[in-house]
């Protein structure tokens, strides 16, 4: 049983896929922070005074990563998900995440 | 009396730029690269394996320097960058966002270029640590499956995109008002 579960971990798209998503979760989550943030109606508070509230924001962004990545991963490491799909939803994360992030954008909120 | 040919802060920020950023951009580059000129079908050999082992390498210090520069914009050159200047004040040059500012011709320096970097890299730095973590975890399978292939391709490819793009905003405004 350990050698099935082991073999099957090592063929399974799950983990790179978890990676993925949780990279276009992370992009998401900056991007909605930065319109939160812009439009004042939620300012993360900045850890370092001299750079101010980007310490803040990203840092809040890369928990939200890195703790959406720690999930999937446990959820789907062992697992062949459907990976158009997922990968098509990683790049929406970006996609959309990588906008909110410009500035010419923070004037339609 | 000694003149310093570079200030501490502008060490700081060629190291943020051109050390790390620009050690990252290579290393994109090179991945990218790699990742379509060493794709293979079929089983695995040695030459695949050491190749995979190469370029899994290579893209976690890319993304090892890519961190790096993102760290050190973050923490230690954008606080020189933003540092507010005393009242009344005449010369701006030891404070570059006042400057820009002052300025309308270059205030979009500040209000897009420099906004804009401070978040773009940190998107950059998740891309390519899930393409870095995927090279670690599946090795071979990153130049022989197609699809896990295409989709590491396509990430690297945002990834480099974006940091050639804030590398370029943070080259203009360091040409306007650099970091001394």
């Amino acid at each position: 049983m350990a050698s099935i579960g082991r073999s099957q971990e090592a063929i399974s798209n799950g983990a790179a896929m978890a990676a993925f998503l949780a990279a276009g979760i992370g992009a998401f989550a900056l991007g909605v922070i930065v319109i939160l943030n812009e439009t004042g109606l939620f300012a993360a508070p900045a850890l370092y005074a001299p750079a101010g509230g980007v310490t803040g924001r990203t840092t809040l962004a890369a928990a939200i990563w890195l703790i959406g990545w720690a999930v999937l991963h446990r959820r789907w490491r062992d697992r062949q998900v459907e990976a158009r799909v997922v990968f098509a939803l990683s790049l929406l994360g970006i996609g959309v995440g990588i906008v909110l992030t410009l500035p010419p954008v923070w004037k339609l909120f | 009396m000694d003149t310093m040919l570079f200030t501490e802060r502008s060490l700081w920020t060629m190291l943020h730029g051109m050390a790390l950023g620009g050690g990252a951009l290579m290393g994109l580059a090179i991945a990218l690269f790699s990742l379509r000129a060493m794709r293979f079908s079929g089983a695995p050999g040695a030459t695949a394996d050491r190749q995979a082992l190469y370029l899994t390498w290579l893209i976690v210090a890319t993304a090892a320097l890519l961190w790096s520069s993102v760290l050190a914009g973050t923490y230690v050159t954008f606080p020189a960058y933003r540092a507010a200047p005393p009242e009344g004040i005449a010369d701006l040059a030891p404070y570059p966002k006042a400057l820009i500012q002052s300025v309308p011709g270059t205030a979009w320096l500040h209000s897009f270029a420099m906004e804009a970097k401070e978040h773009v890299p940190w998107i950059a730095a998740m891309l390519a640590t899930a393409v870095a973590f995927v090279g670690l975890r599946y090795r071979a399978k990153l130049l022989g499956d197609r699809q896990l292939n295409d989709m590491a391709t396509v990430l690297v490819a945002i990834c480099f995109v974006l940091v050639s793009f804030v590398a370029l905003l943070g080259v203009l405004v360091n040409k306007v008002a650099p970091v001394e």
